[in-house]
């Protein structure tokens, strides 16, 4: 009987599931032939030379690509400081100021990245909202924070925030009470209980927090376009380069294609190692 | 209520019309239907709702597109048979879309009569219009020089001219200038600024010249955008002094919102063959669509009228002159605040001073070296 409904469960999910893969896999199918084929055609109808792999080499595109990679990095690693304590308070501590918390967070995702970026644009640049008003109330102003790889940083941690955020305010919230205050009552200092027991625990979350913020920095281009000023040339400013003024599809699919394999294999090996079901707080 | 057997129906029934074809038949009667993709200003409903009027029982629709390749693209991805007229600048029709057959010729005897209305310049009529066996490629109507943008108060109409793109080698503007990236106008300024003539061929010494201009501009470069607001803003608030490659397109709307002292430039000398500026000319073309609309030469004849022609000009975003101003009465229609913001007084000298330019031979090799320098 057991096998029966097993059966019919997979033969209804049939359909959706043919319609999910096509739809998920036929893009990147056709950015991999695309990827292959030789300059600056237009079609798959051609015999396959891989000759974008030689331009990315030679061109030294594997320098945005590390641009990209290291600016993803550091981002990741600064929303997990500052995003650690705030999701412990809302996990823990807060109670229902958690709920105003989670609205101010989910607000901001209510309105288009591009505008928010544009807003702090205004405000950092000389004579915005910042460096106008302080010379006009102290007679003296600073130079403009925008226009350089810092901002485009500080611009991928204020989007990126509340995919950190949750992910990690859930992973918290699977740490028990009990197994810290055990751990308290046998001696563990503040330090110890937090990368010996809270950590271990919240560990789903902070990798699923820490995979999301990274694949999206990994593939941001409005901050660097916005903030940076294009001071710095990230790995998708490139794909859209070679797409668009290039006329390149081919380089445009490599390049895509090393960023989506390179970004797959940093996050299969850790996500192969969390049990969703365990973060969702259906499995113990 | 609808059963699940009924929707199932009802939903094979879609799947298998989508399949033939069938909605798009049913939903497009091609004199009753005008897709338009081109740069802002077309697709405003002060220019379209005129024309809307006049075909109330056709769907006119316009769509502005972000760059020239990225509405390219989008013909090449397969969309030839969604629209019917495509507006990009001039290059782009000789170059790639009638290559690809993406477009398609204009009826001559019907269009080659408003040549005669227009301005010097198009009158001849404007050779880049027509392909090399003679076709009709596309209409011309916005234009303006395209070299670089100053702010008068830092540096004054005369230095900029004189220097002209020396301008951009001087040490102390280091670090106070922009770079608008427009990739396919970068390399063209690139070349002038190396004195290199980008319509022919550039290789060996001139290719090394072009790479190191382009290191050099690059670097000294205090910001970099595709976005012309972004870098009016930065001119307009003392982030820069000037910004490489931009034109009356660029600084017009700033200069309309009363920052007169933002200005086009085009250079007195420099470059090659005597000019060191570039233009631009849009042309709108017939998409080489397989059902095409009837509505799209109609359209192009519509605005020839002067008062769209003035309306098209003066559209959202930027403002811009029009060939049709050659016609006085089209002329007239252009109040002294608006014919300041397009520089109008020196318009016809400025145009003398840039290139017409076409398709750049080099330049895949040439924008790969520009990417690989602003690469770093």
């Amino acid at each position: 009987m057991e096998r029966l409904e097993r059966r019919l469960g997979f033969l209804s999910a049939l359909p959706i599931m043919a319609l999910l893969t096509l739809s998920f896999v036929m893009p990147l199918l056709v950015v991999a032939g695309f990827a292959i084929m030789p300059q600056k055609v237009f079609s798959l109808a051609h015999l396959p030379d891989f000759s974008s792999f030689r331009v990315i080499i030679e061109q030294g595109y594997y320098r945005s690509l590390l641009r990209s990679l290291g600016l993803a990095f550091l981002t990741t690693t600064i929303l997990f400081v500052i995003c650690w304590p705030l999701a412990y308070g809302m996990a823990k501590v807060f109670g229902r100021f958690t709920l105003v918390i989670t609205l101010a967070v989910v607000m901001l995702l209510f309105v288009s990245e591009n505008v928010r970026l544009f807003g702090w644009n205004l405000t950092l640049m000389k004579g915005g909202l910042l460096e106008g008003h302080m010379r006009a109330w102290l007679g003296t102003g600073f130079e403009s924070p925008l226009y350089g790889w810092p901002v485009i940083v500080f611009g991928m941690v204020y989007v990126y925030l509340p995919f950190m955020l949750f992910p990690l305010a859930q992973g918290i919230s699977l740490v028990p009470d009990d197994a810290r205050l055990a751990a308290a009552d046998l001696g563990a200092g503040r330090w110890r209980i937090l990368f010996q027991i809270e950590m271990p625990l919240a560990a789903p979350g902070i990798m699923v927090g820490c995979l999301l913020t990274f694949v999206l920095s990994a593939g941001a281009i409005a901050e660097a376009k916005l903030l940076g000023g294009r001071s710095v040339v990230v790995l998708t400013d490139d794909v859209e380069s070679a797409f668009t003024f290039g006329q390149n599809w081919p380089l445009g699919s490599a390049l895509s294609l090393m960023l989506i394999v390179i970004v797959a294999l940093l996050v299969l090996v850790p996500i192969s190692r969390i049990d969703l079901d365990t973060l969702m707080g259906r499995k113990r | 209520m609808v059963t699940r057997r009924q929707f199932a129906a009802g939903a094979a029934a879609f799947v298998g019309l989508s399949a033939l074809g069938a909605p798009r038949r049913l939903l497009a009667g091609r004199t009753d239907r005008l897709n338009i993709l081109c740069w802002e200003g077309y697709n405003s409903d002060q220019v379209l709702n005129p024309f809307r009027e006049l075909h109330p029982d056709a769907t006119v629709r316009a769509e502005s597109g972000t760059s020239d390749p990225e509405m390219i693209n989008r013909l090449r991805a397969g969309e030839l048979a969604v629209w019917d007229l495509i507006n990009v600048n001039q290059p782009w029709a000789r170059g790639e879309m009638a290559r690809d057959k993406l477009i398609r010729p204009l009826n001559k005897d019907r269009f080659l009569p408003y040549f005669a209305k227009m301005t010097p310049e198009f009158a001849k009529p404007y050779p880049m219009s027509f392909s090399d066996s003679g076709d009709l490629l596309g209409m011309p109507q916005r234009y303006g020089p395209f070299s670089f943008v100053v702010n008068t108060d830092k540096i004054s109409i005369e230095t900029a001219e004189t220097e002209g793109w020396d301008l951009f080698s001087d040490p102390g503007l280091n670090k106070r200038y922009g770079l608008l990236t427009y990739d396919n106008w970068n390399v063209i300024h690139l070349c002038l600024a190396a004195g290199v003539d980008p319509f022919k061929p550039v290789e060996g010494a001139d290719a090394q010249k072009f790479a190191d201009k382009a290191k050099q501009i690059v670097a000294g470069a205090r910001l970099m955008t595709d976005d012309l607001v972004a870098m009016n803003t930065a001119l307009i608030n003392g982030e820069i002094d000037c910004y490489f490659t931009g034109g009356s397109y660029t600084a017009s709307p700033a200069r309309y919102d009363g920052a007169s002292f933002v200005r086009a430039i085009t250079p007195r000398g420099g470059g090659f063959g005597g000019k060191g500026g570039a233009s631009w000319v849009e042309l709108t073309s017939a998409v080489n669509n397989p059902d095409p609309s009837d509505l799209a030469e109609d359209f192009l004849e519509f605005v020839q009228k002067p008062e769209i022609a003035q309306l098209v000009a003066f559209s959202e975003g930027t403002y811009n002159p029009v060939a049709q101003m050659g016609n006085p009465e089209v002329l007239a229609r252009f109040d002294a605040d608006m014919l300041d913001a397009i520089q109008y007084d020196t318009l016809e000298e400025d145009m003398s001073r840039c290139h017409e330019f076409d398709a750049v031979p080099s330049y895949d090799a040439l924008l790969a070296t520009y990417v690989a320098a602003r690469r770093g």
